[in-house]
């Protein structure tokens, strides 16, 4: 692995050089960036730090989808070596293409993560995300294939078969999303396991879905020894784009890969590190579709203070929210992620929600649909009518509006064993 | 003491069958059974004549689902049964009958309860008929 402990001005140097290199690169190769700059009246020699790239327009994910399947790759084709694409729910997949540097460097920045989290050689890796289109499973797997650790490539799905090869292989480092994170733990509970006692885990690297501090706590109680965020997409490389440290106070951002703005996400205006906004990525080191301004419609905060870890690549705050997820009820903004903290700190009821918003007339309606936990210790209504009550309060003094909880029976909702479908949007708009 | 089992239900239909439905499945009888309703959800309270047994067996099937301490007495013995309760300062959360004769009382202090309902001559059941 090359070296990565960088000093802050060592940092800065290699932004500004990488920067010119990629403004020049994609300039003279690929059409649509041409366009944008002619079209802008940008002179890329004009683009000489960062602080000039507010002059460039950002790549949205319609820019992606409208140049379907390969209008952004830079690079010569003969030079890719890998496609990998989203699922492309809402139109179009998004095709990403990579050349073999690319794919080295993807590996690279997947092996500091885990590095960091205090991965080393000797741990046995199960990478629990999906192999094959979505980049969670391969990203990991190279990563820890280039730290030198035994990997499990157990992909997602067949629960029971997962539990059995931590046991028999002696897994100490998952990789899966928290979700099913906390799904392989209740089912190791079901099948008569004490996850803490009978499993050894040390490492949790969880992502590919926003989580909190509460659910930290509760995968670090139930299943891992220290759990850790890991961020990145498809359009970034995948996984391995920023990561938390032993210190676990935001995810270090690879800086010497990656320019991290924040924006207003309403107007477009660059913010000052400490405020929350849209995290906008400027790829500095990929050929095959390098991005120049990408709106990642993930909501975070820059932190550019020192971590106390000692690597000098600036950390953003775990991810909020996602502007596309962020649900706009009676016009304010709902993150799934707040509710989901309101849950997992109330006794009674287990942190598996959905959220099924509907109109009735013109008022949008937001029920909350949460499982009672198990072990619920009552027999009397009112205790319930005084836990839903709680619920409804907290809420709404989180929300700033009113949602209905509705209790619902224990492992009632469905699970996923990738991303969990959490928002049921039944408007008509 | 009789214990009875609380279990938590979506108030929707199907769902009281299905919990009856496992119980006869593991040759549980029910004795004496009372829903409290809230819009959506609800409790159903049972008497059952193997508790442990039920309890463990609801709880395989993921249900939310407890114990608590009731009395049973007799319907004839009502009246009496609540100016005593009501004289030694002691609450009935809830009751319900079971089937003609007898009726199943939850008070905020059973032991207490007990002792006074004996203290008066009132016989304090148990689950099985007699």
């Amino acid at each position: 692995m090359s070296t990565y402990k960088l000093l802050k001005s060592e940092i800065v140097k290699l932004q500004n050089e990488r920067l010119r290199w990629l403004v020049k690169y994609v300039y003279e190769r690929s059409p649509f960036y041409r366009r944008r700059f002619i079209d802008n009246g940008i002179d890329p020699d004009n683009i000489r730090t960062k602080d000039d790239l507010k002059k460039i327009p950002f790549t949205t994910k319609t820019d992606l989808r409208d140049n379907y399947p390969l209008g952004l790759v830079s690079s010569d084709l003969s030079k890719i070596v890998r496609f990998h694409a989203s699922s492309g729910t809402t139109g179009n997949p998004t095709v990403v293409a990579y050349t073999r540097q690319d794919v080295e460097s993807w590996a690279e920045l997947n092996a500091r993560c885990l590095e960091i989290a205090g991965v080393t050689s000797k741990d046995v890796v199960q990478v629990a995300y999906g192999y094959g289109l979505f980049t969670g499973g391969l990203g990991l797997h190279y990563g820890a294939e280039r730290l030198g650790t035994k990997v499990i490539p157990a992909s997602t799905g067949n629960t029971k078969r997962q539990l059995k090869l931590m046991k028999d292989l002696g897994t100490t480092v998952i990789c899966c999303t928290p979700s099913y994170g906390l799904f392989l733990a209740e089912s190791a509970r079901d099948e008569g396991l004490d996850p803490k006692r009978d499993l050894k885990i040390r490492v949790g690297v969880f992502g590919a879905e926003p989580w909190s501090e509460n659910t930290r706590k509760r995968l670090e109680e139930q299943f891992v020894e220290s759990a850790h965020d890991i961020y990145g997409m498809s359009e970034l490389n995948g996984p391995g784009v920023a990561m938390e440290c032993k210190m676990k106070e935001g995810l270090h951002v690879w800086e010497d890969h990656y320019i991290v703005e924040i924006i207003d996400p309403n107007t477009g205006e660059v913010l000052e590190p400490g405020e929350k906004g849209e995290m906008v990525v400027t790829t500095i080191m990929k050929e095959g579709m390098p991005l120049l301004r990408y709106r990642t419609r993930d909501i975070t905060i820059l932190d550019d203070t020192p971590c106390d870890c000692g690597l000098n690549h600036a950390r953003i705050r775990r991810i909020l929210g996602r502007t596309d997820d962020m649900l706009k009820i009676r016009g304010i903004c709902v993150f799934p992620s707040q509710v989901e903290e309101i849950l997992m700190k109330t006794e009674g009821v287990s942190p598996h929600y959905q959220l099924v918003v509907d109109r009735e007339g013109v008022m949008d309606r937001l029920m909350v649909r949460v499982e009672v936990s198990e072990d619920f210790k009552t027999d009397r209504l009112t205790d319930l009518v005084k836990l839903q009550q709680k619920l409804e309060e907290e809420l709404k003094d989180t929300l700033s509006i009113h949602a209905v909880v509705e209790l619902v029976e224990p492992k009632k909702l469905p699970r996923s064993e990738g991303k969990a479908q959490r928002i049921i949007d039944m408007r008509k708009l | 003491m009789i214990k009875q089992l609380s279990v938590f239900l979506e108030n929707r239909p199907g769902r009281l069958a299905n919990l009856l439905d496992i119980l006869e499945r593991h040759k549980i009888k029910v004795l004496a059974m009372g829903i409290a309703e809230a819009g959506n959800y609800g409790i159903v309270r049972l008497i059952v004549d193997k508790e442990g047994e039920a309890l463990d067996v609801l709880r395989g099937c993921n249900m939310a689902v407890n114990e608590t301490n009731v009395i049973i007495i007799n319907l004839n013995d009502l009246t009496s049964t609540v100016k005593i309760l009501g004289n030694a300062n002691i609450n009935i959360d809830y009751a319900y009958t079971m089937d003609c004769q007898r009726v199943v009382l939850k008070v905020n202090n059973e032991v207490e309860a007990v002792k006074a309902l004996s203290a008066s001559g009132i016989k304090v059941l148990s689950a099985r008929p007699d």
